[in-house]
């Protein structure tokens, strides 16, 4: 916030940015409102931050991080060599791509939605109810999956039986499962994801809006020329979080889902699951930190570049 | 002045060694005077029977005896693994004791990390005089790490957990297997007497989510039709010696040779008969229950569980007569069990290793202790009947009223008691035919060292994990090519360069 020290000629007047600490002091309530956020970071984001030294070492318990003998890039080395990278990156990404791209085209469409609906108790028990997949955890909604679609038993398998028709088997059909992976995101992440927009949509100035219907803008007018624009920010700042994390897959989901029928492997595999399968029985710190390390860089550069483009589009809703 | 400390000092110290001196030779001179806590990591869920109350007791005697209390850090089923593994990377004195095993829990792995304190043989005579005792010189050779003991064995407990099916005995007979299963084919026979017969049950309803499945089902048929035998110490069930009389050269099994494609094509027709779900790789279901429930007709474990589970099938299915085929049945290819399948180590940080270690000594050789432990308080939640048996009061529940200390680590068949409500007559049998045929682990004297092979056998890992579980499930349409393609994955993820630092390793410690 505080670019430069330097004098801003504003008009006629020469204007002098205030000191840092008097910046401080008069924004003291905010800053103390960010506090937690601040200090939760910090300690757990910034302060491990120099740990990620253990994925150059060969780590050794009674030697702690520091005096574990350095070894270079070697813990690097099995994702490399693996032969399958190319398709874990495909994979992670092209899920991720879809979570995002879908998840908030819909969040926005419901939030949009929500809003447009008069009946208040319509609204928060829809709230809720769409809300409610969010905190069911990922064993449980396998087994949900599982239920509905397995071959010998499954409510799906059923129904089509009883209608007569011949029900493939969807855990033996690769190309079925981007589609039911995506789609189990999605419900379980839209309820969430709708509050952010809906808390956008709320905190908007009415009185753009009463004059819009004053102007004699109909419902979709005015979606389409107040309520997007006015959301730009926040979609472009959310988008801008959410790529960071791109090269980082949903274990939990993925792992429940498929686990360790590699008939899916092909369309499934990312790479969280594919470190888990090649070290699960061989517990190695060291080379799970690389992993961990990679994809984060990666992840780094991605919102750099990201940022960057979103700058040169239009600096006002660049992160920095 | 500093002079006169230090002469002083030296004068202090002597004075205080002469009574110390003087009863050396009845009793250790071991300092008790300190009250100290001694925690113990074990896995396990926490319990909720009568734990606590048996564990108060436990510490009372603890308390007088070598003035320590004992506490327990579970680590709990859900992602065991990963949580053993952090809470010995991340000690910092917060635990003593750590139960281990070489086979399951990664044992040497983490010696090599330097979870663990070597523990001298004075340390041991001195505070574990009894353990140093009873466990013989060759056993310690076989717990040793560069020249150095890391674990002390549970090697006075008879125990077998080599895997094999459990099917019931009722329906067999009905299949026209009157002996029983006793082969992969009777299984197989079994299995279509059930499809064919017995609606609503599935001949095996396997639960082929888990990975265990691969190792356990790959390497039995193994045993079954070669005399291979398993060295264990890898991250993957893939290397194993010739047979008991060449136990030090690499069996190319899963590299060449036909019996691994009979296996996939066995399996494959398993499949398509429909003796497991067709989902099966997806599948979560409770294996006990199901079959105590009466929908599953078999149940893929080891000897151990089959000893405590044909009581349980008995009273759910009476008549059920729970049989066991042991994998390598037909060849008479059975490996008794390693002593260091469990073992108690001691924590690298532990500020009381001593003490840590008269604890150990204790829970393992003090014949009130080591009861407290394994079965309860007496007369209250057993009796011994006049055989030396013990039995449970009735209406004795043991998720509620028993005691749950999961001391795998040390058992001890000399104050053990035999549970009266086993069949020990058909244990007794099986155990008897076990003694006949088993071979000793050729293995126990190596301590692998996988730095310079790590990256290739996660590669191989990664192998192993995505084509085993379909071979073993037979989901694959060609079980001939699938395996080809196996072995080709294998051979690109470097499996001949690993073969070759192990063969070095074993040629190195066996063959001068």
């Amino acid at each position: 916030m505080v670019k430069s020290q330097k004098a801003v000629t504003n008009g006629l007047h020469t204007y002098r940015r205030p000191p840092l600490g008097r910046t401080l002091m008069q924004n003291k309530t905010l800053l103390l409102m960010c506090l937690p956020a601040i200090v939760f970071f910090f300690v757990f984001s910034y302060m491990p931050m120099p740990g990620a030294y253990i994925a150059f070492t060969n780590f050794q318990y009674n030697k702690g991080i520091w005096n574990s003998p350095f070894i270079g890039l070697q813990n690097f080395k099995f994702l490399f060599t693996s032969g399958q990278l190319g398709l874990l990156l495909r994979n992670t990404i092209l899920y991720n791509l879809a979570f995002i791209v879908l998840g908030n085209v819909l969040q926005l469409l419901f939030a949009i939605l929500l809003n447009e609906v008069q009946s208040k108790g319509f609204k928060k028990t829809t709230q809720s109810l769409m809300f409610l997949p969010y905190f069911i955890s990922d064993v449980l909604v396998s087994l949900l999956v599982y239920n509905l679609l397995n071959y010998d038993y499954g409510f799906i398998s059923n129904l089509v039986r009883n209608l007569g028709g011949e029900m493939p088997i969807v855990y033996q059909m690769p190309q079925a499962w981007p589609f039911i992976i995506v789609a189990v995101n999605l419900w379980k992440s839209t309820g969430y994801g709708t509050v952010v927009y809906f808390a956008a949509i709320t905190s908007m100035d009415s009185s753009m809006m009463e004059a819009a219907q004053i102007d004699g803008a109909n419902g979709f007018q005015r979606i389409r020329y107040i309520t997007l624009p006015t959301l730009k920010p926040t979609v472009v700042i959310l988008f801008l979080f959410a790529i960071g994390g791109i090269l980082k897959g949903n274990f939990g989901l993925f792992y429940n889902l498929v686990g360790n029928n590699s008939i899916l492997f092909n369309t499934t595999d990312i790479i969280e699951t594919y470190v888990y399968r090649s070290m699960m029985n061989s517990f190695n710190f060291s080379q799970s930190s690389a992993v961990g390390l990679f994809q984060s860089v990666v992840g780094f550069f991605i919102v750099l570049g990201a940022n960057a483009f979103v700058k040169k589009l239009d600096s006002d809703y660049a992160l920095f | 002045m500093k002079k006169l400390v230090a002469l002083l000092t030296a004068l202090m110290m002597l004075v205080c060694a002469l009574p110390v001196l003087s009863t050396a030779e009845e009793a250790p001179a071991v300092d008790t005077s300190e009250h100290v806590t001694i925690t113990y990591l074990v896995t396990g869920d926490i319990p909720t029977d009568r734990t606590e109350e048996v564990l108060a007791k436990i510490n009372e005697i603890l308390n007088e005896k070598v003035n320590a209390t004992l506490e327990i850090r579970w680590i709990e089923w859900t992602n065991w693994t990963t949580n053993y593994n952090l809470a010995l990377a991340t000690q910092s004195g917060d635990i003593d004791l750590i139960g281990t095993a070489t086979d399951w829990l990664d044992a040497w792995p983490n010696t090599q990390r330097g979870a663990f304190l070597p523990l001298t043989e004075e340390m041991l005579q001195t505070y574990a005089p009894k353990t140093w005792e009873s466990v013989p010189a060759e056993h310690w050779d076989l717990c040793k790490y560069n020249g150095e003991i890391y674990l002390i064995p549970e090697d006075n407990y008879a125990q077998w957990t080599n895997h094999g099916f459990m099917y019931r005995g009722d329906w067999a007979r009905e299949a026209g297997l009157e002996n029983g299963v006793h082969s992969w084919e009777d299984l197989g026979v079994y299995f279509q007497y059930i499809k064919d017969n017995k609606e609503g049950v599935w001949p095996w309803d396997a639960d082929g989510n888990g990975s265990s499945y691969s190792p356990q089902m790959a390497g039995g048929w193994q045993a079954s039709h070669t005399s291979n035998i398993v060295i264990e110490g890898f991250p993957v069930s893939l290397f194993y010696g010739n047979s008991k009389e060449d136990p030090y050269t690499l069996s190319r099994y899963y590299l060449e040779g036909d019996e691994l494609v009979n296996f996939a094509k066995t399996m494959k027709s398993w499949a398509d008969a429909g003796y497991w779900r067709t989902d099966v790789l997806n599948y979560t279901g409770a294996q006990d229950s199901l079959m105590k429930e009466g929908t599953s007709a078999a149940r893929q474990h080891h000897t151990e569980t089959w000893t405590g589970f044909r009581t349980d099938m008995e009273e759910a299915q009476p008549g059920s007569d729970l049989g066991f085929f042991f994998f390598g049945e037909e060849t008479d290819n059975l490996v008794s069990l390693n002593i260091t399948h469990g073992a108690m180590a001691v924590a690298y940080t532990s500020e009381h290793p001593d003490r840590a270690l008269m604890v150990y000594d204790l829970l393992r050789n003090d014949p009130e202790i080591y009861r407290l432990m394994m079965y309860g308080i007496e007369g209250d939640m057993y009796t011994i009947d006049e055989n030396g048996y013990m039995v449970r009061p009735e209406g004795f529940d043991s998720t509620t009223d028993g005691v749950t200390l999961n001391f795998w680590w040390g058992r001890n068949d000399d104050l053990g008691l035999r549970d009266a409500d086993r069949d020990w007559e058909a244990i007794d049998e099986l155990y008897a035919r076990y003694d006949e045929i088993a071979t000793t682990y050729p293995y126990g004297q190596i301590v692998f060292d996988l730095t310079n092979i790590q990256v290739y056998l996660d590669n191989i890992s990664n192998v192993y994990n995505t084509y085993m579980p379909r071979i073993v499930f037979g989901l694959m349409d060609d079980p001939e090519a699938y395996v080809a393609e196996f072995r080709t994955q294998l051979q690109n993820a470097g499996i001949e360069t690993v073969m070759e630092e192990i063969q070095n390793q074993l040629d190195a410690v066996y063959k001068q």
